[in-house]
């Protein structure tokens, strides 16, 4: 037999070529966004730049750009709220069903949104939420309201279209996370004198608190960052952060003040994402959740 | 405190043909050790949740004290249960599990931790309420769930294989106290398990399923000594079966086998026509060959398995393959294999058996 030397596991260079994308992909650009967020111009094509933090006093000068951000932490969180709410219990009942057929059959169509493409996806919202949409007409046509109601074009139907698409990320996170809860232990819970309800509340919903962080922070995360649905739903009524970057960069050359703007998002989502699991982990009482 | 429970021609289906648990009546005492026994798949489980409240029978009822409970959901039955694998809650500590059906119950903070105390001292458990099941063994989270369980004063308490993940040495100190628990506190208990042994060394009376059926409802000792079906005989203990045709010679009853052997029976069968008898190992009476007198058959001692109390042989006798248990207690001889025996017993040990 041959002595090995090594004692890292060969398997172990299978992470070579992920940590390699992530070097590449993510510390890098990242790295490089931070830079040029306090370089006064391209280095690549400009002489003379120097450090200067001009594009961070301009977001904060500008009460515009506050609003901006504050709409995109709103539409952010009522996402994650909307897709929990509807999520969890649909994601209890998966975890919980019996029949195989009946879990397939669930499957597919919470993964439905995913497999429509999104121009298909917007004009349904549209023929359903416009002012002449199917739901205006039969309100009016039923003398409920007298002028259409406004469900298009505004903060609502963004959040309505981001929640629509990212609902399987949240089911299918909770899915995994309620199906290893031993059904048992409601049972003990029913069985000392808690009703279903109470049993739940007590025992199922506290053990499910990480999948409901892991969740919301995937949801949270791809709603603040989404561009093309916040667009196509809100009609270029609304401006979110990753608008107003693309609009720097694309229209106004501005790459310094974009990449300002891009770390004041990231900071946003790290800061949510730790205060988020801070209240949860009290709440839960499970100091190991942190 | 304690309550009898009545099942009364319960039948539980699922698909509307297979039957998990089919017409099984059974009548629990107050205060009575009762356990359900029979293989996996037996109905035994399934006819304890039902009278935990978690399953609803498709036919008869269920009443706990005389009130029917058929229809009461789980949570307003005042029973105790002790789960397999516990379901402790695993996010709360040892006292907030034990206090939770107080909890439930609305008592009052003071009264609450005062009676976890009362239970953990029970369980001798004491100083263990701010850990977490997590970090306890698998007997002491057995006896969490079993304080969890008592503390509430249920009518009845219900065990699904509570001491099945406890290893040998703990299974049985743990059969021991809890037996001495249910006693003292004059619970009524009924106990599902898998394992013979523990069934017969804890019970008042057990009943014995099979395919969803009772077979026999009994004391250990009549499960044991006189078990009603092939199916019972077989189940519980080692056992010697036959199965011949009843002639009648002149004043006795004989079962003949084969044309080999032929058994006396001590009693009338009642019925003509096939029929199934079953004689324990350890009823059996090994000798030297020779003068023998009444019931027996001579043999090859197969193989001697020495089990430390006793000595289990496998005897070739008439034909077939034979079983007989001696004590070691220096009264027998000790045979090694290959020796030519003796087998002696009296008709009265010969247990006749219904299908």
């Amino acid at each position: 037999m041959k002595a090995t030397r090594a004692s890292v596991s060969p398997i172990a260079w299978l992470i070579a070529p992920s940590a390699l994308l992530f070097a590449l992909f993510f510390f890098l650009p990242m790295g490089l966004m931070a830079l040029i967020s306090v370089l006064s111009g391209n280095p690549v094509v400009q002489s003379n730049v120097t450090f200067t933090g001009k594009y961070y006093a301009r977001i904060l000068s500008d009460s515009y750009y506050f609003e901006v951000i504050w709409t995109t932490i709103r539409i952010g969180l009522f996402t994650t709220l909307a897709a929990l709410l509807v999520g969890y219990p649909l994601a209890h009942w998966m975890a919980r069903i019996r029949g195989r057929t009946a879990y397939a059959l669930l499957m597919m169509s919470v993964l439905t949104p995913m497999l429509t493409g999104i121009v298909v996806r917007t004009f349904a919202w549209m023929a359903l939420l416009s002012d002449k949409g199917a739901i205006n007409q039969t309100l009016t046509g039923l003398g409920l309201i007298a002028k259409p109601l406004s469900l298009m074009y505004n903060e609502f139907s963004i959040v309505l279209g981001l929640t629509h698409i990212y609902i399987p990320y949240m089911v299918l996170t909770l899915v995994g996370v309620i199906g290893r809860i031993d059904e048992r232990l409601e049972h003990a819970a029913q069985n000392l004198g808690a009703s279903p309800l109470r049993a739940f509340f007590e025992v199922t919903l506290p053990l499910s608190l990480p999948g409901i962080l892991a969740g919301s922070l995937l949801v949270f995360a791809l709603a603040i960052s989404a561009y093309v649905t916040p667009i196509l739903m809100g009609g270029f009524q609304i401006m979110t952060l990753p608008m107003l970057i693309y609009q720097q960069i694309s229209s106004s050359f501005n790459v310094g003040f974009a990449a300002a703007l891009g770390m004041v998002l990231l900071a946003i989502s790290l800061a949510l994402i730790i205060a988020y699991n801070r209240i949860l982990g009290m709440i839960s009482g499970q100091r190991d959740l942190q | 405190m304690s309550a009898a429970i009545d099942i009364v021609a319960v039948t539980k289906t699922y698909d509307g043909r297979t039957r998990a648990v089919d017409a099984v009546d059974m009548a629990i005492r107050e205060g009575e050790f009762f356990s359900l026994l029979g293989p996996s798949g037996c109905g035994k489980t399934t006819t304890l949740r039902m009278i935990a409240g978690f399953e609803t029978p498709t036919e008869g009822t269920i009443a706990v004290g005389g009130a029917d409970v058929t229809h009461v959901p789980a949570h307003k039955r005042d029973m105790g249960m002790v789960f397999q694998n516990y379901a402790l809650f695993p996010h709360r500590s040892v006292g907030e599990n034990v206090g939770f059906g107080l909890r439930m119950r609305g008592m009052d903070r003071a009264m609450i931790a005062r009676k976890v105390t009362d239970a953990l001292a029970q369980v001798e458990l004491v100083g263990y309420e701010d850990r977490r099941p997590g970090q306890l063994s698998g007997g002491q989270q057995q006896r969490v769930a079993l304080a969890r369980a008592i503390v509430i004063e249920p009518r009845v308490l219900l065990c699904d294989e509570p001491l099945g993940a406890l290893d040998k040495k703990l299974r049985q100190s743990m059969q021991f106290e809890l037996k001495q628990l249910q006693r003292k506190l004059g619970l009524t208990m009924v106990f599902v398990t898998h394992d013979q042994e523990e069934a017969l060394a804890m019970s008042d009376r057990i009943a014995v399923m099979n395919a969803g059926k009772v077979e026999q409802i009994g004391t250990p000792s009549e499960i044991y000594d006189r078990p009603g079906t092939r199916f019972v005989a077989d189940f519980i203990g080692d056992t010697n079966l036959f199965r011949g045709e009843v002639i009648r010679t002149g004043g006795t009853c004989v079962l003949r086998v084969d044309s080999d052997l032929s058994i006396e029976l001590a009693e009338e069968p009642g019925t003509i026509g096939p029929l199934s008898v079953a004689l324990r190992p350890e009823k059996i009476v090994l000798t030297a060959p020779g003068a023998h007198a009444g019931q027996g058959l001579d043999g090859i001692v197969e193989s001697a398995n020495f089990q430390g109390g006793s000595v289990l042989y496998r005897i070739e006798a008439a034909g077939r393959r034979l079983l007989a248990q001696q004590p070691n207690n220096g009264s027998h001889e000790l045979f090694q294999a290959g020796a030519a025996v003796a087998l002696r017993w009296t008709p009265s040990d010969i247990v006749i058996l219904k299908d």
